[in-house]
């Protein structure tokens, strides 16, 4: 016997049950302790004040995506379109060019990622073989009203800086 | 078929073709032996040693299979602990100075060293020293890209230029790892076939720079097509892709293998001339240069068409013989006079009797075969007694310079068939845009008197229609493909045999009774 | 007719008709906060008019500014465009006329005349209720069948369909009820509650009739059509069932109309098995004849029932993280000072009372508004129950709302009759 098994009883069988309005009767004795309880004192509420209280956001947390930059705030990405190949939702478009400051040979000319396809399942950060692109901005409300908007292009991504530190990050185990 | 022989390989009996070495022997029949230097076409070179194998006979223990031949009885071994450990070492020396470029190489994906390292080796690197520094992004002129980091000399780069092309361009300098690929001081390649060593590489030392970063290959769709680049007809890959929100494009041409035509290569030329099926096409239907639909541009034609007295239908060289027969029926139905004239596709003397011919048309067999008149003289009578040209995508600026062309064209309306939105279209009253090769499937009739089929390989957001179609729109009686075909039957005994889409894939030789059948 | 009948036609006619719709915006904000503090969760609390939020009800401003401003489609498919649009208007309709005969007070005898207090002085009474609650399923049914569209059909069907089920049960206990009280006026039945049994029980139907209760208020609940009997709209299987092709103020009325028929059934509850407007132990003949000292005691339990209030006011209109100077703790303080300015009315006006010739005009008009409040009072406790309900149950499966109206229901009511009539013939 590998898996525990667990037999339930079946409920609704017995009389008591049968009648239902007592049944019923004692869900109304619960509902009403919630609501009796929440109305003498609304502190007990389960409930965050958003957008006055931020929830706390953790290190592993997929937030918006940025790219991450060198020292001297050049873009890391090498263009090898291992996220957009890895995109389960292929919301990821790059465009690659030749990159010519010597630090490599190629360059991502254009980076785009349409927010309102991306599913925020993080395979591209998993994908990235020079961690260039992250979800750490801790960002996750993503509004505006109109869709042109939404499609992140490469400025953009590469201004927006990350929430964490880097120790934070690197032991978050991302 | 050639004589067969068998042989064993790990202990189990196969048949194999004679006369052939162990890899392409054995290769044939889906037992892959690993190789980086060896090339069919190059013939073996034997410096990688990632072919050896083991041949239970009393021979060393261990042989290169690249120069050994195939012979009966022969015992291969390819799986033993020691043919492995041999793979893996082999593996482990190539990659000991091989950077980790694979995210910023063209070849990832094609690259043979990546796919040895994870189906033989996956060795972790023991080295301990800095790799060898070597240069990278070398311009070796031809739109030829050289790494000389990821380079694992094999060669053959070095013996394309010397075997095939014989011109000799490149070779190898310095010793064990400063062994280096490079040119010549001041000589960069210089011949018509130089990018075939892009192809050639098993790594991504030789990229081109026309393609350099352009995709990566694995998204890459490939489909067989046949370059219309000249009366050749070289296989070829067209390799192209959908860009999310974008048309299908077409990223490069590389040579396919058909021994009948033009073997494992292609021409430069041929090569790059997929940029034509993607700029500068004709994408509306225009009457008297107002974008309308085409339809309506269709019903403008056929009043024309009735209106002119005399018509003359003028056939491009490049089209395949199922769309001929239908602008021939078409012509015959009109009652118009039908001409492939086409002497400005023909370049002399730039033949090089290799690959490259004179005749940079495709199937000008085709016109011939199908009893076409080209001549010039015939043509420019045709046209100076007509009211009404309709010309199927022939590039008459090619044969004529403008003002020739304008005092030849003066009295007479021009419906313009193309597939190229150019000088000669728009001096056209109506314009009609037609697929290219690539977007539809015919036949091609080559220098050599090979018939080939392709296929339909791109299939644009908005596929404009072949030319066999508005043919048939423009009153054809010939409706569909099938109908041309069986038409075609009449003009090439040989093709009661197949259907459209039966046809050999290596080509179909026709034999000079055919090729003289010209009006039967 | 003098003045004053006038005015009572007024008064009477105003008040069956405009209270019913004051409550549409109680009922919502009862049901938005409550399913909150059910769910443990606080509901609506944002919208505000310069930081003034009234617990909520400012949502109710909101909503209703939504649906006046948005666009109102009638669909291009929709053939029968003026039962399409009719039908919300019956829905409504018969809800707010439903209400009408229900006594919200004891007849008022001023001046040796009697007023009686209910919007149309029927006879029939309970029968019209019955007969509008009926006919409200025409106005769902309509809808379905004009929205052309397949769930909107299907919805209508089963509103149909569990109408006629669960009529049948609700006639049969009201058939018990009749016979218990021998009259179908509901002024007299209300009147006939406020009687005591055994001397110290309030004779109220409730008590009577315990199953006749349980099987009205089963059938009420699915008359008007509110979870755990809501097939209807069956969210999850039928989109929105019958108005799901209805937008902005046709959709506004459906969703008023179900409000009106919820109070008009709490009032019918009430009326029939809580009394009515009897204040419980004081039939009308004493707190006329008592006038003062009960305008005595609620001098004195208003200000203590206010203090507490104002103490949970100040507790709970609070924001519950840190923030300066809370604009909240100053909206609490307006409140109250507000509440206490009606505390101090209404003490001026029963210190009026007081002074008051004792078993004159005065004395009936308190009473009467006393009854009001009382009937009120009830029919929002009837009303919470609605919403306590809605956020206990579950809905019900089709084939288990039939079998509880014709196997159990049915039958129940059925035996519920002859007991009742055993009874009744028994004891005369």
């Amino acid at each position: 016997m590998g898996a525990k098994v667990k037999t339930m009883d079946r409920k609704g069988a017995s009389f008591q049950e049968r009648l239902y309005l007592i049944e019923i009767f004692k869900g109304m004795a619960t509902t009403f302790g919630h609501f009796f309880r929440n109305l003498l004192d609304n502190r007990k509420l389960y409930v965050r004040h958003y957008p006055e209280v931020q929830p706390e956001i953790p290190v592993r947390w997929r937030g918006r995506h940025r790219l991450t930059t060198h020292a001297d705030g050049t873009v890391k990405c090498v263009a090898c379109f291992m996220c957009q190949t890895n995109c389960p939702a292929n919301c990821i478009m790059i465009e690659a060019g030749e990159r010519l400051d010597g630090k490599t040979e190629k360059m991502p000319v254009k980076f785009k990622i349409d927010l309102l396809e991306c599913i925020y399942c993080g395979y591209c950060v998993e994908a990235c073989p020079l961690d260039a692109i992250r979800m750490d901005t801790g960002i996750f409300s993503v509004t505006d009203n109109n869709r042109e908007s939404f499609v992140l292009e490469l400025p953009e991504l590469l201004t927006t800086p990350g929430a964490f530190s880097e120790e934070e990050y690197k032991k978050g185990g991302a | 078929m050639a004589d067969t022989i068998k042989l064993f390989v790990n202990g189990v009996e196969v048949e194999v073709e004679a006369g052939k070495n162990l890899i392409d022997a054995i290769g044939a029949v889906g037992i892959e032996i690993p190789h980086l230097c060896y090339h069919p076409a190059l013939g073996a070179d034997g410096n990688c040693r990632m072919c050896l194998v083991g041949i239970e006979d009393g021979r060393p223990p261990l042989v290169p299979a690249c120069k050994t031949p195939a012979q009966a009885g022969m015992k291969v071994l390819l799986d033993a602990a020691h043919i492995k450990k041999i793979q893996r070492d082999v593996m482990e020396l190539e990659l000991i100075n091989h950077p980790t470029d694979c995210p910023i190489c063209d070849q990832a994906g094609e690259c043979k060293l990546q796919d040895y390292y994870m189906s033989y080796g996956r060795p972790e690197s023991r080295m301990t020293v800095p790799q060898v520094q070597k240069s990278k992004k070398l311009d070796f002129g031809c739109g030829v890209v050289h790494d000389q980091e990821r380079c694992v000399t094999c060669g053959r780069c070095v013996r394309f230029c010397r075997q095939i092309t014989k011109t000799g361009e490149l070779g190898i300098i310095n010793r064990t790892d400063d062994a280096r690929v490079n040119i010549f001081p001041g000589r960069p390649l210089n011949n018509r076939y130089a990018l075939n060593v892009v192809d050639l590489c098993p790594v991504g030392a030789m990229t081109s720079k026309d393609f350099r970063f352009k995709q990566r290959v694995w998204f890459l769709k490939k489909a067989p097509g046949i370059c219309h680049g000249c009366a050749k007809g070289c296989n070829i890959t067209i390799e192209h892709n959908r860009e999310k929100y974008q048309d299908d494009i077409i990223y490069r041409f590389r040579p396919r293998l058909n021994p009948q035509v033009n073997g494992y290569f292609m021409c430069d030329a041929g090569r790059l001339s997929y940029r034509q099926e993607n700029e500068g096409r004709l994408l509306e239907a225009r009457l008297s240069s107002q974008i309308r639909p085409l339809s309506d541009v269709l019903a403008a034609c056929n009043q024309e068409i009735e209106r002119a007295g005399k018509i003359v239908v003028l056939l491009s060289p490049n089209c395949s013989l199922e769309q001929m027969v239908a602008v021939k029926t078409l012509s015959a139905k009109l009652g118009a006079s039908l001409s492939g004239f086409s002497d400005g596709y023909v370049k002399a003397g730039d033949g090089d009797g290799y690959l490259i011919q004179d005749d940079k048309s495709a199937n000008r067999a085709g016109l011939t075969l199908l009893g076409i008149d080209c001549t010039q003289e015939t043509f420019e009578e045709a046209v100076r007694e007509a009211q009404l040209l309709i010309n199927f995508n022939n590039d008459l600026t090619r044969s004529y310079t403008d003002s020739e062309l304008k005092k030849l064209l003066k009295d007479t309306k021009v419906i313009a068939v193309a597939t190229h939105n150019d000088r000669l279209t728009a001096m056209a009253d109506i314009a009609i845009p037609v697929a290219t090769s690539s977007e539809y499937a015919g036949c091609l009739i080559n220098c050599d008197n090979i018939l080939q089929a392709f296929a339909l390989a791109v299939s644009k957001n908005q596929q404009p229609l072949d030319i066999g179609a508005i043919a048939a729109k423009l009153g054809s009686p010939l409706q569909s493909r099938a109908e041309q075909f069986a038409e075609l039957r009449k003009y090439i005994s040989i093709l009661k045999d197949f259907e459209a889409d039966t046809l050999p894939a290596e080509g179909l030789k026709l034999n000079d009774s055919e090729a003289a059948n010209v009006t039967a | 007719m003098s003045l004053l009948d006038s005015v009572m036609i007024v008064v009477r006619v105003a008040f069956s008709a405009f209270i019913p719709l004051c409550f549409i915006a109680v009922c919502v904000w009862m049901e938005r906060r409550g399913a909150g503090y059910f769910q443990d969760r606080s509901g609506p609390n944002r919208a505000n008019i310069f930081g003034f939020r009234a617990a909520g009800l400012v949502q109710n401003l909101a909503d209703a500014a939504k649906l006046i401003f948005k666009e109102d489609v009638i669909s291009g498919h929709i053939k029968h465009k003026f039962y399409f649009v009719l039908a919300p208007v019956i829905v409504f309709f018969t809800a707010l006329v439903s209400f009408a005969v229900v006594p919200f007070a004891d007849t008022l005898v001023v001046g040796g005349k009697s007023y009686i207090m209910q919007g149309i002085p029927l006879d029939l009474g309970i029968l019209w209720f019955l007969s509008f609650v009926g006919f409200s399923v025409y106005g769902i049914i309509l809808a379905g069948w004009s929205s052309t569209n397949k769930y909107g059909v299907l919805g209508a069907l089963r509103s149909a369909a569990q109408v006629i089920s669960y009529e049948i049960p609700m006639g049969l206990a009201i058939v018990s009820l009749l016979v218990v009280y021998g009259t179908v006026n509901l002024n007299e039945i209300a009147q006939f509650q406020g009687k005591l049994l055994f001397g110290f029980i309030p004779m109220w139907g409730a008590v009577l009739q315990p199953i006749g209760m349980v099987i009205f208020i089963i059938a009420a609940f699915a008359e008007t059509n509110r979870t755990p009997f809501d097939l209807a709209e069956g969210e999850s299987e039928l989109v929105a069932g019958f108005h799901v092709e209805y937008s902005a103020m046709k959709f506004a009325i459906f969703f008023m109309g179900e409000y009106v028929a919820m109070f008009a059934s709490s009032a019918m509850i009430v009326t029939l098995f809580f009394g009515g407007y009897q204040v419980p132990f004081l039939s009308t003949a004493t707190l006329i004849g008592q006038a003062k000292p009960v305008a005595f005691l609620l001098m004195v339990i208003i200000p203590v029932v206010m203090h507490f209030f104002a103490g949970w006011i100040r507790r709970s209109n609070v924001s519950h993280y840190p923030r300066e100077n809370d604009p909240r703790v100053f909206e609490a303080t307006v409140y109250i000072k507000c509440l206490w300015g009606l505390v101090i009315f209404l003490e001026i006006v029963l210190l009026a009372i007081l002074f008051s010739a004792s078993g004159g005009a005065t004395a009936h008009i308190f009473v009467v508004l006393l009854q009001l409040c009382t009937f009120l009072v009830k029919v929002t406790m009837m009303i919470f129950v609605y919403i306590w309900v809605r956020w206990t149950l579950p809905r019900f499966r089709y084939d288990q709302l039939q079998k509880l109206g014709w196997q159990m229901l049915l039958p129940l009511a059925l035996l519920n009759i002859f007991i009742t009539s055993a009874f009744v013939v028994a004891l005369s």
